[in-house]
């Protein structure tokens, strides 16, 4: 749960900022004081965070208790996954109205705690290991603290940590295409894994099932994978020499500030 | 499949080295962890529980796939295909044993006439033509009248073994509903117990906060206002605690309670119907050898061997004797039958049940499985990171790096560590 809690947090941080932030310039100041970082999972431990955790845990059981009594005697494996994305729906329905204004609140609070101390960028703690600034207590304290925090007036300021939007460029069609294929290949290699373990007389056969079930994963990720996630590498690399980024970090991985390359490398890539 | 992780997790410069040099930072660093994990002398055991979380998923979504569609019906016609092999099997060795003691009953009733027909009045071939006739009359009597009893037999066992299935079925269900009901009562009474908890401290906790607030406070002032918000905390949080645990325990008494009482019933209300149908199967036993009397005029022992009329009493009562001591050795050996049937049943019920998607507390155990190793897994891997974070910091002091990131997309600018601490993290295997 905290850390499903964890990337929500991250997410969301990252995607409600997305709007609020300035192309960087080209140059950039290489002053690593400017980085900070949070320690989520510290977040999610205050009172309000572990209250919704709470409800959310009581509304899980009792719908889980609803699921079991659904699913009973349905054997249709259409109508078992229909039930079960109308549960998924209703439990997301309910994460969304608990922790929608909790990380709206935390997202404003760690914005006004980063411009108070001139940083460009904060990050998720679990990334950096060496160096930077941990805002995390004063992060808490403003969240703690009577009132709602009060929103920085600026902008962040130029950043040299890049991010890119995995998402978006997953949704590249030649990649989505390739992806979509490999999950294809992944399900058919399972669904064989599966029926072959069920004949599997002891240990030794169905460590076999299984080697030759990542083998043929592996091989396939080599053959048309690999190809496509050096270009995607090689194109970030190029955007982020061309901004003169020192780093570039998946969106997830980013709380606040930093520059977003993610359309300079979808339109490389396309 | 997210290209870009995977692009962070490459090693690219391992294998196409970037032909134009990013632009130098001394102070920013990166490592790529996927691959010093790779290095770290616990990987084995990592990849180790890796494959044995992917072999359990896999057999675990693998049985679910098994338990939808034409594979469930096929797996049920192949067992009830072996259930009533193992019933016909029984039958037939249980005719074979009641022929079998019917044969030596008949051997010792004859032998015991012979002797007394011998010892009294004149000679053996008088008694033995005398037990012939009987018997060759009384034996075609006595197989059709068996013929008869058996099948009445068969089908009052079979309505007794679907009352038993329906009761069952009826009882578990009645189990099941008893304990969604309490533990949805108790889940809400846990909500409501939190959300007055949280009501209760409410006034407290805003004075805290707003003496927190206040900008004069001194640091130690401060410092005992948060320790007194936390203990606050800490109360609610307990309370609640405890609360769960008490009720996780309820939870845990009822449904073995519920298993004790259900197990209880059902073997009490499957006792009474097995003593219904034993009782009705007598009745009609009685009731066969006494049309078999009234017709042939001669007695007949529970197995149908043939006593012929007129002998005196002592005989008879020698004779009845004889007759409770093979019944007595037949129930014995037949008994032994029933019970590998009813193990084999026993068997074939449970895989009926699995296959059916009822045997919850085997996937339930799957779960639990997989919940141990996911978290054996990731505290194995916190544990490997946190020694490689050690190591990278003295890779970072040594080269006066003062940040470094791990997960990185792309390096672009900043100094890549991975291979400086690789080395020291290879030092440890040694």
């Amino acid at each position: 749960m905290r850390s499903t809690l964890t990337r929500r947090l991250a997410t969301s941080f990252a995607a409600v900022l997305l709007g609020s932030v300035a192309l960087a310039p080209a140059t950039l100041a290489a002053d690593v004081t400017d980085i900070g970082y949070v320690d989520q999972a510290a977040l999610s431990n205050i009172a309000s965070f572990t209250n919704a955790n709470r409800q959310l845990a009581t509304f899980k059981a009792s719908l889980d208790r609803q699921f079991v009594h659904r699913m009973h005697g349905i054997r249709d494996a259409g109508i078992q996954a229909r039930i079960a994305q109308e549960f998924q729906n209703k439990l997301s329905s309910r994460q969304r109205e608990l922790f929608g204004p909790l990380l709206q609140r935390a997202q404003v609070a760690i914005a006004s705690v980063a411009s108070s101390k001139n940083l460009s960028v904060v990050m998720d703690k679990r990334i950096v290991i060496v160096g930077g600034q941990d805002v995390t207590a004063n992060v808490i304290d403003l969240l703690n603290g009577p009132g709602d925090p009060i929103p920085p007036v600026n902008t962040p300021p130029p950043s040299s940590v890049g991010y890119v939007d995995q998402t978006q460029i997953d949704a590249i069609p030649k990649l989505k295409a390739a992806n979509d294929d490999f999950q294809k290949f992944q399900a058919g290699q399972q669904s064989d894994a599966q029926t072959k373990l069920k004949g599997a007389k002891n240990d030794a056969d169905r460590q076999a099932v299984l080697k030759d079930y990542q083998a043929a994963l592996a091989d396939k990720q080599k053959q048309e994978i690999q190809p496509l996630v050096d270009q995607t590498r090689d194109a970030i690399a190029g955007v982020a020499r061309k901004r003169g980024l020192l780093l570039v970090i998946d969106r997830s991985n980013l709380i606040y500030g930093g520059t977003d390359i993610t359309s300079d490398v979808t339109t490389a890539l396309k | 499949m997210a290209f870009a992780a995977l692009a962070g997790c490459a090693g690219h410069e391992a294998t196409q080295p970037d032909p134009t040099p990013p632009p130098a930072d001394g102070r920013v660093g990166f490592v790529r962890m996927q691959e010093l994990v790779k290095v770290h002398p616990l990987y084995s055991q990592l990849a180790h529980l890796d494959e044995d979380m992917q072999a359990l998923q896999l057999q675990s979504v693998g049985s679910n796939v098994a338990r939808n569609g034409a594979d469930i019906a096929a797996a049920e016609r192949a067992l009830q295909r072996e259930l009533d092999v193992a019933a016909d099997r029984t039958k037939k060795v249980l005719g074979q044993k009641q022929q079998e003691y019917m044969k030596r009953e008949q051997a010792a009733i004859d032998a015991a006439i012979g002797a007394t027909a011998g010892a009294g009045s004149g000679g053996d071939a008088i008694a033995g033509n005398v037990a012939r006739d009987a018997r060759s009359q009384q034996q075609n009597a006595a197989r059709l009248a068996q013929a008869n009893f058996d099948a009445y037999r068969r089908q009052v066992a079979d309505q007794s073994n679907a009352a038993a299935r329906s009761l069952q079925h009826s009882l578990a269900n009645r189990a099941s509903r008893t304990y969604r009901a309490r533990a949805e009562e108790l889940a809400k009474h846990e909500a409501d117990f939190a959300l007055q908890e949280e009501t209760e401290d409410a006034s407290e906790r805003l004075s805290l906060r707003t003496k927190l607030s206040n900008l004069a406070l001194d640091d130690d002032t401060r410092a005992d206002v948060k320790k007194q918000l936390d203990a606050l905390d800490r109360k609610e949080a307990d309370a609640l605690g405890a609360l769960k645990n008490r009720d996780a325990e309820t939870l845990a008494l009822l449904q073995a309670h519920l298993r004790t009482t259900t197990q209880a019933e059902l073997l009490a209300a499957v006792g009474n119907l097995r003593k219904r149908t034993l009782a009705k199967i007598d009745a009609r036993g009685i009731a066969t050898r006494q049309t078999l009397v009234a017709q042939l005029g001669v007695p007949a022992t529970g197995n149908g061997v043939a006593v012929p009329n007129g002998i005196p009493a002592n005989m008879r009562s020698k004779l009845q004797a004889l007759h409770a001591t093979y019944q007595k050795q037949f129930d014995a050996d037949a008994s032994q039958t029933i019970a590998r049937f009813q193990k084999t049943r026993a068997d074939l019920t449970k895989r009926f049940r699995q296959i059916a998607g009822i045997d919850a507390d085997a996937q339930a155990s799957a779960n639990r499985q997989l919940g141990a190793l996911a978290k054996q897994r990731g505290d194995l891997y916190s544990e490997m990171v946190a020694q490689i974070g050690r190591e990278v910091k003295m890779v970072a002091q040594k080269r006066g790096i003062d940040v470094v990131v791990s997960d990185v997309v792309a390096p672009a600018g900043g100094v890549d560590l991975t291979a400086d601490a690789e080395k020291d993290i290879e030092s440890l295997h040694e």
